[in-house]
């Protein structure tokens, strides 16, 4: 033994055996064992917590902190979150989606990275929401109360960390390019707007000019500015060749531009089809998974790297994360768009597990449900119908080889809003009983629910930063109207399993949507797949102006029950009842955006 | 991440020696060694030899003024008669005294040598510095019962001049205040250095070491009829109002009238500190040596406040807070050849945990010190005869912020253990030769995520010197060389960031030379 070590151990036993005890890092601190916590991540429901809206449990991370000025951090943390995980638990949410940890460029025009998407050191921690075992602690906590824990991450883009030498000067400039017209001597020079932070896509690669011309590519030049943490990446994702340098996206359905261009704000696309580059993007971020234990992750702008990373990365974690016992990790991506085809195709053999339903947002809850406020823009409910249809042609139906078990067209991940398009109640204009109808959908359809933290307390943000509140403004009140429903339909999703894993059937739907009879009424069974014979009836009446019914004329909804069946509408305190007709038809009259959950009397629990 | 290991601004750590008794003679009897001379038959606290050495006090004697004799005059033609002029009261001179230290020395690696401490009080050795106080005193007795004693010192701060080329030095006021004495009781006022006994290998004052503007008062309260026991007790109130965004903020406002802006002060809170000592003297036999028991406490209080936010220009409160420190000491002086050992045992709870001349960083949800605590342990001595002599010194420390996570830098053990054995070369030559161990235990996880980081560093070094005013450890002035190696463990590399040097050098090398001096001072009489 080295002198110097036993001194150590001498000053350590001396120091413990003080009444006051020596520091050390709690159990929850250390590094975790993995396991797998998640058996069918159907019975899961998401919620999205913005770490730096959520809870602030620490006022000594609060650095650059302005309250009220939603661009800028507010002072949430990972310890704040574990301190309310009763309140998740308490609203009947079993797994948390929580936004990117690493460290982040602290800041850019104005504007500062509480939201974790502008990543710069993918093996370092954002301060700003703790350190690792703040970050342990949160995870232990919530896998002690049955939560998991899902991350953000994002491999199309890094941070804005270098800038494009247009005009080879060396420094960046955000200018007009060109002398403009002469006088008398016509055009000698065109007035560019050039910013080389983020400068327009460019098939060619961004192009540097001087007053004479074009001067060939744009040298990558990374910024060495540490007060803002504007500095290059460890690694190889700190070198010009990791990066594609078309320039900003102009054309989103241009797939060249879509997967080689820019993300809008200066957030330089990386060159995913490197191998290098892949290999760091999956060592980094699977490591994130073994320091921490996570349970999936949600993988940002994945229609913006080309699928072979995909094919590359996905099994690639698994096949890591498995023998060490960690199984049905979830990884789902968010494509930020309405074309269901582009959205299944992440989900095709040998890449995601599931996706965002993006094209659910729009077809669903933007188009039938917010759209309610005005008959003449809401569309009928047959589009719903229609779209759920395509689930089992434009996604998987099997699931992929060691991932979570389930098919992604059984799997989708179906959200309402989120932290990027207005909430809900600012399109719905703050009807509240357009929002407690859609999350009737939202919790009770086949995949897997997920709630932007703040729909519970009715928050209505406009468009990114306004749909970033503070949490805690809320004082986490547990009594407000929106709060009980959602509880409440967790809990129906909880107890009745055909509303987790049975399949759909959409037993009515209308193209109406005035004042024809079914107007607005959307009706779908849960039932058969894993759910065996459980069986739950959804009817809802998007109308927000008349009570619909399931019939149009002579016709009536037809369910899959027998007639003579009850169904009781366990929604409803007072269990009303209904019976299934002759012929398995029911017609039933739904109030305007009200809705009922029915499931057989003799399924029903307290 | 810039590693911070000091409690506070490097200024308390200035400067040298266990000195138990040096503040206490300076408060309660204005006893300057000179009129210490005056009453042998009661050696002043000062000349305690708790204390290693009395720099400075032989010079201090010969410059006292002295007593003049009774002078004779004849006056006139009635004065046939020789008048005896009553005796002269009035004794009073100015005083120069100074401790400072100056070093050059070199990495070998063809830069500057830098200190490579991770504790808070680690030895001195080669993370000291550069320093240096200039202290002119007024001394006056203006007669058997009254003192006064009117001190100014200034602190240099480096880099001096003739290293930067610039002449921009830093420069503080550290004792600006008048004292005076009636009989036993000592009355101070002004800006003050005040401190009991420091350890000198470690640069610390681990009891008190107060640093204020305020005033104090003081003296012996029993004394028994055979002096093998004496009491004292000493009390002193302060405040502090550091210029930082803590405690003070000055805004611009428009101004009342006319144009443009004027400043106001938006924010000044001082921080209140009351001490209190007493001190009890044990001397069998009357002899020069004994034990000394002191008990200590001190209370901290910080007004509420409100702020503007620089980033947001809103107002916010800040509340406030308070704190209270206790502490004892238990020293053994032989009375010989600075032969002494010390304990010092220390307990500090919310703001009084953090140095008055620093601000807390960290911070419970209520942005209170509450839950902050200082716990420490602390022993030094020193032994030597006409040959050798060996001075030693170890502590530990608990420090806890009130921040309620349990993973934070601002929560963490330490300790050091230092010895500097000495061998005296002739009466002026000596070479000393130093090792230590230090190391810190931080409350956030390490590499592994198995446990606390942890942060070592030993040290061995070489110092041969000149000691013109004679053999001891504690004789200054004294001439040096140095060459010191530091051995850095993982742990401490990994506190630096990685662009800086320290975050590799497994080594770290110190060669030069300096010279330290006291003499002549009230701080370290």
């Amino acid at each position: 033994m080295k002198f110097s070590n036993f001194l150590c151990g001498a000053l350590v036993a001396a120091a413990c055996a003080a009444p006051w005890g020596c520091v050390s890092i709690p159990d929850t601190g250390k590094k975790p064992t993995l396991g797998t916590h998640v058996g069918d991540w159907r019975d899961e429901v998401i919620y999205q917590v913005l770490i730096d809206r959520f809870a602030n449990g620490d006022v000594n991370n609060d650095f650059g902190v302005r309250p009220g000025a939603l661009a800028r951090f507010q002072g949430g943390d990972w310890r704040g979150l574990s301190d309310h995980l009763d309140y998740i638990k308490d609203l009947g949410v079993t797994t948390l989606w929580i936004s990117p940890i690493v460290k982040n460029v602290e800041t850019d025009a104005d504007v500062d990275s509480y939201h974790g998407y502008w990543a710069q050191d993918l093996t370092q921690l954002n301060p700003h929401f703790g350190d690792i075992s703040d970050l342990r602690a949160m995870i232990a906590h919530a896998h002690e109360l049955g939560l998991k824990i899902v991350l953000d991450i994002v491999t199309n883009h890094m941070g804005q960390m270098f800038y494009y030498d247009m005009n080879l000067n060396g420094h960046p400039d955000i200018n007009i390019g060109g002398s403009g017209p002469l006088q008398g001597a016509g055009s000698r020079s065109d007035l560019t707007r050039v910013t080389e932070y983020d400068p327009d896509w460019d098939p060619r690669g961004v192009q540097a000019f001087t007053s004479l011309g074009n001067a060939g590519r744009a040298p990558i030049i990374f910024i060495d500015d540490p007060s803002i943490n504007r500095i290059p990446s460890p690694g190889v994702l700190g070198t010009a060749q990791a990066y594609h340098g078309y320039g900003r996206i102009l054309n989103y359905d241009d797939e060249k531009q879509r997967t080689l261009g820019d993300f809008p704000g200066g957030l330089k696309d990386v060159a995913t089809e490197l191998q290098s580059v892949r290999d760091e993007m999956f060592d980094k971020y699977t490591r994130w998974v073994e320091e921490i234990d996570l349970d999936g992750f949600r993988i940002d702008t994945v229609k913006h790297v080309e699928y072979e990373f995909w094919r590359d990365f996905a099994p690639r974690v698994r096949q890591r994360l498995a023998p060490q016992g960690k199984n049905r990790f979830l990884m789902f991506g968010e494509a930020f768009d309405g074309n269901d085809e582009l959205l299944g195709s992440y989900t095709q053999p040998g890449m995601l597990d599931s996706v965002f339903y993006f094209s659910q947002h729009y077809q669903l809850f933007r188009d039938v449900f917010s759209a309610a406020i005005d008959p003449t823009k809401q569309k009928g409910t047959k589009q719903i119908e229609t779209l759920w249809a395509n689930r089992a042609v434009n996604y998987n139906t099997a699931p992929q080889e060691g991932g979570i078990g389930v098919a992604a067209s059984k799997a989708l991940i179906n959200f309402i809003d989120n932290h990027d398009v207005e909430r809900f109640l600012f399109s719905a204009k703050n009807d509240k009983d357009l929002l407690r109808n859609a999350l009737v959908v939202l919790v009770l359809e086949e995949g897997i629910p997920c709630l932007y933290y703040g729909t519970e307390q009715d928050f209505s943000g406009g468009n990114d930063p306004a749909n970033r509140e503070n949490l805690w403004d809320t004082n986490f009140s547990r009594t407000g109207d929106t709060f009980v429903h959602f509880r409440k339909l967790a809990r129906i999703r909880a107890t009745y399993p055909a509303f987790r894993i049975g399949d759909t059937q959409v037993v009515w739907s209308s193209e109406h949507t005035g004042n024809e009879e079914d107007a607005g009424i959307f009706a779908f069974e849960r039932t058969g797949g894993d759910a065996g014979s459980g069986y739950g009836l959804v009817v809802v009446n998007t109308n927000n102006f008349k009570d619909s019914v399931t019939g149009d004329g002579t016709a009536s909804m037809k369910v899959s029950v027998p007639a003579g069946t009850q169904l009781v509408d366990v929604l409803d305190p007072d269990l009303t009842t209904y019976p299934v007709g002759s012929g398995g038809t029911i017609r039933l009259a739904v109030a305007k955006q009200r809705s009922l959950v029915l499931v057989p009397e003799a399924d029903v629990k307290n | 991440m810039s590693p911070c290991y000091v409690r506070g601004p490097l200024l308390f750590a200035s400067r040298a020696r266990i000195a138990p008794m040096t503040v206490l003679a300076a408060l309660t009897f204005g006893a300057s060694p000179a009129l210490a001379q005056t009453a042998p038959s009661e050696p002043p606290l000062s000349r305690d030899s708790s204390a290693p050495s009395v720099p400075g006090s032989r010079a201090a004697q010969t410059s006292e003024p002295g007593t003049p004799p009774p002078s004779e005059q004849t006056r006139g033609q009635d004065a046939l008669r020789t008048v005896k002029e009553p005796a002269q009261t009035h004794e009073g001179g100015f005083e120069f005294g100074s401790y400072g230290r100056v070093w050059a020395a070199s990495d070998l690696r063809g830069g500057t040598g830098r200190g490579s401490n991770v504790v808070a009080f680690g030895p001195r050795i080669v993370d000291e510095g550069s320093y240096a106080e200039l202290e002119l005193r007024r001394e006056d007795k203006y007669n058997d019962r009254i003192k006064t004693r009117i001190v100014a010192t200034l602190a240099l701060f480096p880099p001096f001049f003739h290293f930067t080329g610039k002449q921009l030095e830093s420069i503080g006021v550290r004792n600006l205040y008048a004292q005076g004495t009636y009989d036993k009781l000592t009355l101070w006022a002004g800006s003050r250095m005040y401190r009991g006994d420091d350890i000198y290998l470690l640069n610390w004052w681990p009891l008190d070491n107060q640093n204020t503007v305020g005033g104090g008062v003081g003296g012996p309260v029993f004394k028994s009829s055979d002096g093998v026991h004496e009491t004292i007790l000493q009390g002193h109130f302060g405040m502090q109002r550091l210029d930082n965004p803590f405690q003070y903020q000055q805004i611009p406002v428009v101004a009342a009238t006319g144009f443009g802006t004027t400043d106001i002060t938006k924010l000044d809170r001082p921080r209140t500190i009351e001490t209190f000592k007493a001190t009890h003297f044990v001397r069998p036999g009357g002899g020069p040596g004994g034990f000394k028991v002191v008990l200590y406490g001190e209370l901290h209080q910080l007004a509420a406040g409100v702020i503007q936010d620089p980033l947001t220009q809103v107002d916010r409160g800040l509340p406030s807070d308070t704190g209270w420190m206790v502490g004892s000491q238990l020293t053994f002086f032989r009375g010989l050849k600075d032969t002494f050992g010390s304990l010092v045992l220390r307990h500090a709870r919310g703001i009084a945990a953090y140095d008055p001349l620093s601000v807390p960083t960290t911070f419970a949800l209520d942005r209170t010190t509450s839950g902050a605590s200082e716990t420490q342990i602390a022993i030094s001595g020193n032994w030597e005869n006409d040959y050798v002599g060996v001075t030693a010194a170890s502590y530990i420390r608990f420090f806890r912020d009130g921040n309620p996570a349990p993973t934070t830098t601002n929560k963490y053990d330490e300790g050091a253990i230092v010895a500097r054995p000495s061998v005296f070369l002739g009466d002026y030559f000596g070479v000393s030769v130093e090792g230590s161990y230090q190391a810190r235990r931080i409350a956030i996880a390490n590499a592994a995520g198995n446990g606390p980081t942890t942060a070592s560093v030993a040290k061995i070094g070489v110092m041969p010197y000149f000691s013109p005013s004679g053999k001891g450890t504690f004789h200054r002035p004294q001439l040096r060389l140095l060459y010191n190696a530091s051995f850095r463990d993982a742990g401490t590399r990994g506190l630096y960031p990685t662009e800086d040097v320290f975050a590799q050098r497994k080594v770290e090398h110190y060669a030069g030379v300096s010279a330290e001096w006291w003499f002549n001072s009230s701080s370290y009489p």
